[in-house]
């Protein structure tokens, strides 16, 4: 087979994967909050990929990749492009692949609501992010837009990806304010534990599987095989994650906590997102070993500024997003970053300031763009729909039931209708 | 109570006091309504209160032994239990999650019925059979006949002299112990929930001492539940776990020093982190890290006397 069609079938398969990453959000949402709201997160993260991928489809892309400039690209809309030059990635293999992503943003994004949004906030919600949160910030970095002339490096996303959704996700936090029942009077905080965590164990590792064709699919070719290089550093990463963020919490209550442990997984493959492709292995693990020791304090941080986060997607995608990004201004390695001309090296190759200056510029601009204008939108909608909280009893009775109509669990809930015996 | 709060002894002589009145109180009620006792009995305490380590508040354990027959005395017995519960629970003794009470036909028994138990409670040396087995084992009577209880307890002695695998099963039974010291050296407080910054000082500190010390009045025949009598009978047989007495005796102490404004059975058991000066803390990780020492030790002995049967 030629190579250029191997390169697209490669980035073909990374797509799938990528999407793969839907059912492991919802498996480790579903799994990381309450039964009584397990059927509406697995529904509406369908839903939502739905209409997120509508919505790219219709001007997310064209917002991204059009001509336009350095905020935003303004032509490409309603993209239908079935031509292939037999060079590269055909256009459509290409769209596919930088659709999955802007999912992947929004489901992130959307942790911020788990457990108390109204089914139409997270409709509204998703319609406006996939237009005008998202594509802003990939244009920056992965479009033509002002941070890429920067040099800003982000390989497939800790930035554009998990930053953005994990901003979008704190706005939504603070104005939702914290489940019932999760903080007391006293100010100490209660813990709403998850109702599965061998779901949310299952959701880690089919995420940790889709991150092979989020960071591999992100090389968009099979040259070198160096897909596989990438690869590596992805799973050393999520691995010394996860041993990390394990040992702080055995180390700090005693405890060898489960969702800490598989927080620092997902905290390592954030963390090498953005380096996957720029730093040497050692430096992986390095990378992998803070990010799983800082989504641990993170996450008590959060908590003890009553941020109530339930799947943790602030500390997990935005703390260790900001982390892997900054990572790539350090540990760069010049072979791959000034000699294939993406920006520099980082601070211990000989590289200086300058690139660590780019990427903490970059995740300033785009967690403050994202932050601010999510904060803007659902104010906004806030004050338009009456508020995006559901009701305290809608609450209390759990979504699956307030927003529609059936548990998913029916069999586990009394029916006023059931037989006993034969 | 605020005069004996800090002096351990007449705290818990006070308890017992306390309880004596509200039985008494109990027993005249029953008997007016029920008559005499149709047998002789003996009302005995259990648990902290058994072992005369009460604090400030305490909660109930207890029981009755009665020497006539089950189906002629055990109503009557039970109406008693359940009269001294509720007046226990009008003067603040709160009911034991546990239903460790003699208002329940388990802790309500003739002597011959509660040999069976004991024997039963060996014999299937369960989890839940041993635990109900070392709570009954740390008891003294407070009105009745002592005699009836050390009888009972001479039972369980000979049944595990004859059974030397059940002072094994008896260790293990206990062996978890909650980690009050994290590998840094800190103390571990509670993460989440109301009590969030509190360490528990029963799970992490009192038990490995109590535990070590039944364990070795278990293997040595000792009828004296509380542990400090228990050291002091032992310490002659075992020169290294004698050395552990002024830690448990200080344990007391730094217990009522720091949870004397207490004001529920809850919060008797817990300090705050925060209300710990630099010295408390240090103090109480000693104190921690004594007990696990002590058990070990105790483990290891235990361990040691039954391997050479």
């Amino acid at each position: 087979m030629e190579q250029v069609l191997m390169d697209n079938l490669w980035v073909i398969i990374g797509t799938f994967l990528v999407l793969l990453m839907q059912g492991g959000f919802i498996l480790l949402e579903a799994g990381s909050t309450r039964m009584k709201n397990a059927g509406h997160i697995a529904g509406k993260t369908i839903f939502t990929v739905g209409i997120g991928s509508l919505v790219f489809w219709a001007v997310g892309w064209g917002f991204i990749y059009g001509e336009g400039n350095g905020f935003i690209g303004l032509t490409d809309f309603f993209f239908g492009d079935s031509s292939f030059s037999g060079e590269g990635l055909s256009p459509a293999v290409d769209f596919m692949f930088q659709m999955m992503f802007a999912l992947i943003a929004l489901t992130i994004a959307f942790g911020g609501f788990a457990e108390r949004a109204k089914l139409s906030a997270y409709v509204i919600f998703a319609v406006l992010f996939s237009a005008f949160i998202y594509p802003v910030v990939a244009h920056w970095i992965w479009g033509s837009g002002w941070l890429a002339d920067h040099g800003k490096q982000d390989f497939a996303g800790s930035t554009v990806v998990h930053l953005t959704g994990a901003m979008a996700a704190l706005a939504a936090t603070i104005i939702l304010k914290p489940r019932i029942g999760k903080y007391n009077k006293d100010g100490s905080s209660n813990d709403l534990a998850g109702h599965n965590q061998v779901y949310t164990a299952l959701g880690v590792l089919l995420l940790w599987v889709g991150w092979f064709g989020f960071n591999g699919g992100s090389t968009f070719e099979v040259a070198d095989a160096f897909f596989g290089f990438a690869i590596l550093n992805t799973q050393l990463a999520a691995a010394a994650g996860a041993v990390a963020a394990m040992f702080v919490a055995w180390a700090l209550t005693g405890k060898a906590d489960v969702p800490t442990t598989l927080n620092g997984a997902l905290a390592g493959l954030v963390a090498i997102t953005a380096p996957a492709g720029f730093v040497e292995p050692w430096a992986a693990v390095v990378i992998g070993i803070i990010g799983g020791i800082i989504v641990v304090y993170s996450m008590k941080l959060f908590d003890k500024a009553k941020i109530d986060d339930p799947i943790f997607a602030l500390s997990v995608h935005g703390t260790v997003g900001v982390w892997g990004t900054i990572a790539n201004g350090l540990f760069a390695v010049p072979a791959y970053s000034v000699e294939i001309g993406w920006g520099l090296p980082g601070l211990f190759y000989g590289g200086g300031f300058t690139q660590l200056g780019v990427q903490i510029m970059g995740v300033v601009a785009s967690g403050v763009y994202a932050f601010v204008v999510s904060f803007i939108i659902l104010k906004v909608m806030d004050k338009v729909m009456g508020g995006l909280r559901v009701t305290e009893e809608e609450e209390i009775v759990g979504l699956d039931l307030s927003e529609h109509g059936s548990y998913g669990y029916p069999e586990n809930i009394p029916h006023p209708d059931d037989r006993k015996g034969a | 109570m605020s005069k004996v709060a800090s002096d351990h002894e007449q705290l818990n002589k006070l308890h017992d006091h306390i309880i004596r009145e509200t039985v008494h109180v109990a027993m005249k009620k029953v008997c007016a309504e029920w008559g005499s006792p149709p047998a002789p009995f003996a009302f005995f305490l259990m648990g902290s209160g058994g072992r005369f380590e009460q604090s400030i508040w305490s909660d109930q354990d207890h029981g009755i032994i009665y020497d006539g027959n089950d189906d002629e005395c055990q109503s009557y017995f039970l109406e008693l239990g359940k009269e001294i519960t509720h007046g226990l629970a009008v003067v603040d003794y709160e009911l034991c999650d546990g239903y460790v009470m003699a208002s329940y036909p388990l802790w309500c028994q003739s002597i011959s019925s509660w040999q069976q138990q004991i024997k039963q409670w060996l014999q299937e040396a369960r989890w839940e059979s041993l635990r109900h087995f070392s709570t009954f084992f740390d008891s003294r009577v407070v009105i009745g006949r002592e005699a009836y209880l050390k009888t009972l307890k001479e039972t369980a002695f000979s049944l595990l002299k004859s059974q030397p695998h059940l002072y094994i099963r008896l260790v293990e039974n206990v062996a978890f112990i909650q980690k009050g010291i994290g590998v840094f050296g800190q103390l571990l407080p509670e993460t989440r929930g109301e009590q969030a910054g509190t360490i528990k000082l029963k799970q992490t500190t009192f038990f490995p001492y109590v535990n070590a010390l039944r364990l070795l009045a278990l293997k040595n025949d000792v009828f004296l539940p509380s542990t400090l009598s228990r050291f002091k009978l032992l310490e002659n047989n075992y020169p290294t776990i004698g050395r552990y007495r002024p830690y448990f005796q200080e344990l007391l102490d730094f217990r009522l020093r720091f949870c004397k404004h207490a004001r529920s059975y809850k919060q008797v058991h817990v300090v705050h982190k925060h209300a710990l000066s630099k010295e408390g803390r240090q103090q109480l990780k000693v104190l921690m890290k004594n007990g696990y020492s002590l058990f070990s030790e105790t483990k290891s002995i235990v361990e040691k006397e039954c391997s050479l049967w």
